[in-house]
């Protein structure tokens, strides 16, 4: 397909289902999300209806629970992340002067797998959709006390999303560190994508833990292993793994928000943002801090008292940055020319919300308070304050800041306005008053009390005018779509290189390469410098220089649409006991179809020529002499790390209550454990053998060291059945206890990886047969492979002493 | 006050709310009188000399001044609050001793109290002015103890034994609710707490038997 040189039209199926181009997954992005955020907004106001009055009967207990479990998990995971990440992709790569992201496939491939993720979590309505909370406590969510299916498709959803983060994470990490304008340095990007950079590294860092958790989850569900059905795990080891990723969480979905903030502020003041080195510098200590104040939200919970002291000071201790940034934003006001546009008002009420929203966070950092705070709707009232009032309204900002860029057109300034006072008005209505019900527990589907009265009276009130204020926007962006006055490429006088393309930009976004020097002066050459004030912009007429192939590519949907079958495949497979024929047929037809759609979709994606941007000048620092694909694959490796190092954390937990591990050598056999770790420290052996093969440019070498690395790792795995075998046969099988349980889940996780190690090297020979991964150059590909199987390894080389040595 | 623990809360509470209403006022007023101040009144209101123009990174400005004296201040006041919370996050850990120990399982939906002597209960009846040290357990799945009154809850986890303890200070029936969610029924999961005077309480509690339950322990209907 990608002979095409010309994309097709945007009324084209073909264009949204296999366009790589940033912008338009931007676009698939900003549209589904709005979606889920309407069938979110939907489920908020079932629970409000059913709150309005005391002793209400609109719904049953049970659908209650359902609307507000999947109303939070909607919110939270499926709109707000992808809503910025919409704009993200929009923007990100024209503010840093690149022409698309490192790996324009892998962003459609992680758009793609976010759609699945929700049809998934969609499709669990069928069954009952998700009723434990967003926040899944086990052992509420195990199969003994949710037996319905709809939980685990939800589950399903959820491991399709964190794997669409993943690759996400990785795909912006490389971009904004390895393909700015030349010249460009990092603390010249401007603050949007500098939120974007460290939103992708929390993401990168946090969302493997919760991934993690929902592998053990899934586990419990279907192999019956026990992580939060024993007491030795339970609820506490759910806490720590959910909330270890749940409150960095609470930062990936306000960071974008803040830093569109922090690039609308001082195009609506004509003043540069006050402080920007301060307000950077608190967003990484804010950054690194998330990962250090979990334990808030579990202060109740009954963990050590010094623990909870500790937890209480870096709690608190993270409302500084923020203060900073605050302060520093307010006071980028003084002495400019504030211009009151409707972006700006959505970024000025979202300051004055997220203020709220800080200091009554501080309440529930104190440990003493959350006695009397944690459960009711104090807590609700505050995190609604963060997230919708720092997160979602600065992003709606957002949304009219780049309105007219993405579409070309100017949105009706009036409606804009009235959208955003009918929004501050709905909005206080609706979460103020839950501030006074600091009393009132949350997630209850009814209260008899009448002193909640009036406020959840006037807090459902609130919820419709807010609700029905978001229809007024999507009209306004509807009908200006269409209507809407030619906005030209600068409408706002921005400063950042968004504004120096056409709106909306050609598919090439640049026909030159921006440079930034030494000064600050950003100039385009052949074009010269930007005239006074930037009135200089690009033109299409330029295009021959940066003409672009259409990048269509079939692959990243069919990959998505192949993860999403599998996941369903295994799911039936789980119900073949209790199957009749016909359905079991049908379970195993659908996991057949998934393994052959995504063997397929592997092999035309590695095998489909396809040329990114690459600017041999773009500025990388630090990593200027790392390749890109080396570099995304550090960042995943990192992850990787963070995925194992959860599954030991939770084995350690639950080691450290078990009284009774059984001892060394009678379970675990030594000799099983020994032999793999001899193999598979040879098979790094190997593997380098075949790099340093492929540097000589010795076909015969590299096939060798490969089929031997395969070789030994298919002895690994022979191994691991025999061993696992034995255990069956000796009785210890997956719902043996929590010993079983740790040991299959994290050997098993382990195992999969050899397997997608053993996947990569077939891949690898089919293009050595061909001649290709020869030479300095061609090595790359055996190299990062490398990479990979050298951490499979040092893995094992951590859990082999775990299981059979102490 | 009704209990030791609303005894405890509502200072801190109160110390929090009126320093969180003067940050706030503050620090919005400035806020908005700053946004009206510099609004753009058109060509009253001249072009900033440094305005941000495309094809230039703008110029960094700002004086760590302004960031210390707002840090400092911040420090100042959330010094204050971590104080007061550390003055008594240890009385609420460190419960004193000679007292009734009431152990408390929570299950779907409901509670069940048993007492020194064994008996079981789904009200919780205790003596006024006396240390109560509940122990606090489940039988199923996470819930949470908590008396709306008494500005106080601890977790109910499977497997774990949770300690709380509060001194009730006056007498009447106050609500007993679950805090965290537990399924259909969560909503539904409320008994009493009974606080009897003393010699009123030693009167019952001598007269009942581990067999006699007064009502007997089951989990509430589903709704």
């Amino acid at each position: 397909m990608s002979e095409e040189h010309h994309i097709p039209p945007s009324y084209s199926i073909k264009r949204w289902l296999f366009s790589t181009n940033h912008k338009d997954i931007g676009s698939l992005y900003i549209v589904t999300s709005l979606y889920f955020l309407f069938v979110g907004g939907a489920l908020a106001l079932l629970v409000r209806v059913q709150l309005t009055v005391p002793n209400n009967n609109f719904i049953a207990s049970s659908a209650f629970n359902q609307a507000f479990t999947t109303h939070g998990l909607i919110m939270v995971l499926w709109f707000l992340s992808p809503f910025a990440f919409g704009f993200a992709n929009w923007i990100v790569p024209l503010q840093i002067g690149a022409r698309d992201l490192a790996f324009p496939r892998i962003n459609a491939l992680s758009y793609w797998l976010y759609l699945f993720s929700g049809i998934l979590l969609l499709m669990s309505s069928a069954a009952g959709l998700p009723d434990g909370g967003w926040t899944l406590y086990a052992p509420l969510t195990t199969l003994r006390f949710t037996p319905n299916l709809g939980l685990s498709l939800a589950a399903g959803g959820l491991i399709l999303f964190i794997v669409s983060i993943t690759v996400s994470s990785v795909n912006f990490i490389t971009t904004i560190l390895k393909m700015r304008a030349p010249g460009m340095k990092l603390m010249q990007m401007p603050m949007f994508t500098w939120t974007i950079l460290l939103t992708v590294f929390m993401m990168l860092y946090a969302f493997p833990s919760l991934l993690a958790g929902t592998i053990m989850l899934m586990g419990d569900r279907t192999l019956g292993t026990m992580y939060f059905g024993s007491p030795q795990g339970g609820s506490l080891l759910w806490d720590h793994l959910f909330w270890f990723f749940g409150h960095p969480e609470v930062y990936v979905v306000l960071f974008p928000a803040m830093g569109a903030i922090g690039d609308i502020i001082p195009t609506f003041t004509r003043r540069p943002l006050y402080g920007r080195k301060y307000i950077i510098m608190s967003f990484i200590i804010v950054a690194l801090l998330s990962f250090g104040v979990w334990g808030h939200h579990m202060f109740v919970t009954g963990y050590d008292p010094l623990v909870a002291k500790i937890f209480t000071v870096t709690t608190i201790a993270i409302s500084l940055p923020f203060d900073i940034i605050v302060i520093a934003m307010i006071e980028s006001l003084v002495k400019g020319k504030v211009r009151l546009k409707t972006p700006m008002l959505f970024v000025l009420g979202s300051i004055a919300l997220f203020i709220v929203g800080g200091i009554t966070g501080v309440f529930l950092g104190s440990v003493a308070l959350d006695y009397a705070l944690r459960g009711t709707y104090f807590v609700v009232a505050h995190f609604h304050y963060v997230m919708v009032g720092g997160g979602v309204v600065a992003l709606f900002g957002a949304f009219y800041y780049w309105y007219p860029k993405i579409t070309g057109k100017m949105y009706d300034e009036g409606l804009g306005k009235a959208h955003f006072v009918l929004s501050v008005i709905g909005f206080t209505l609706l979460y103020f008053p839950m501030f006074m019900n600091y009393e009132m527990p949350r997630r209850v589907v009814t209260f008899t009390e009448t002193q909640w009265a009036f406020t959840n009276y006037l807090s459902t009130i609130g919820g419709f005018v807010f609700g029905l204020a978001q229809i007024l926007m999507l009209y306004n962006f509807y009908e200006s779509s269409k209507t809407g006055a030619p906005a030209g490429s600068n409408p706002w006088n921005g400063f950042t290189l968004e504004w120096a393309v056409p709106s909306p930009p050609p598919q090439n976004d640049f026909d030159v390469t921006p440079r930034f020097s030494e000064d600050g002066t950003i100039s385009l050459p052949g074009l010269g410098a930007f005239a006074n004030g930037g009135t200089h912009t690009m033109s299409t007429a330029h295009a021959e220089h940066g003409i672009m192939e259409s990048h269509l590519s079939q692959w990243p949907v069919a990959l998505a649409g192949a993860a999403f079958t599998l996941i369903l495949g295994i799911l039936g497979v789980t119900l073949l006991p209790t199957a009749s024929f016909i359905e079991g047929m049908l379970y195993l037809w659908i996991l057949l179809t998934g393994f052959i759609l995504g063997g397929l979709g592997l092999y035309g994606f590695a095998k489909e020529k396809f040329v990114s941007f690459e600017d041999e000048e773009a500025e990388g620092w630090p990593f200027k002499h790392v390749a890109r694909v080396r570099m995304g694959v550090w960042v995943f490796l990192a992850s990787e790390v963070i995925l194992f190092g959860t599954f030991i954390g939770a084995y350690i937990f639950i080691r450290a209550g078990t009284l009774d591990w059984p001892a060394i050598n009678t379970v675990f056999q030594i000799q099983h454990g020994a032999i793999n770790t001899f193999i598979l420290l040879t098979s790094s052996f190997t593997a380098v053998m075949a790099l340093v093969y492929s540097k000589r440019e010795s076909k015969a070498g590299v096939i060798g060291s490969l089929l031997l690395t395969i070789f030994l790792g298919l002895w690994f795995l022979y191994n691991k059945a025999t061993e696992w075998q034995e255990l069956f046969h000796e009785g210890h099988t997956f719902d043996s206890g929590v010993v079983m349980s740790t040991y299959y889940i994290t050997t098993g996780a382990h195992g999969a990886h050899v397997i997608g190690g053993l996947a990569a090297m077939t891949i690898l020979i089919g293009g050595a047969l061909k001649g290709r991964h020869m030479g300095e150059h061609g090595s790359e590909n055996i190299h990062n492979f490398g990479l990979y199987w050298h951490i499979v390894d040092i893995i094992w080389i951590f859990l082999f002493p775990l299981f059979y040595l102490i | 006050m009704v209990s030791s623990t609303s005894e405890i809360f509502q200072p801190l509470f109160d110390l929090f709310v009126w320093l969180g209403i003067l940050v706030g006022v503050v620090v919005i007023a400035i806020f908005l009188i700053v946004i009206f101040k510099y609004r753009d009144r058109g060509s009253k209101t001249p072009e900033p000399e440094d305005t941000p123009i495309l094809g230039k990174v703008p110029e960094e400005r700002g004086h760590p001044r302004s960031v210390v004296i707002s840090l400092a201040l911040s420090i100042v006041i959330l010094t204050f609050l971590l104080n007061g919370t550390f003055a008594v996050i240890d009385t609420l850990n460190t419960p004193p001793s000679g007292t009734l120990n009431v152990q408390v399982n929570g299950f779907q939906w409901g509670w069940k109290f048993v007492y020194p002597n064994n008996y079981e209960d789904t009200v919780l009846r205790v003596p006024k002015d006396e240390t109560v040290i509940l122990k606090i357990v489940s039988n199923d799945v996470a819930h949470s103890f908590g008396v709306l009154e008494y500005k106080t809850k601890m977790d109910a986890l499977p497997g774990r034994t949770n300690t709380i303890w509060f001194i009730p200070k006056d007498t009447g029936e106050y609500n007993i609710v679950c805090f965290e969610f537990c399924g259909v029924g969560h909503a539904y999961m409320k008994t009493k707490l009974i606080v009897m005077d003393p010699a009123e309480f030693q009167d019952w509690y001598s007269k009942v038997k581990p067999a006699e339950a007064e009502h007997p322990v089951q989990g509430a209907s589903r709704p």
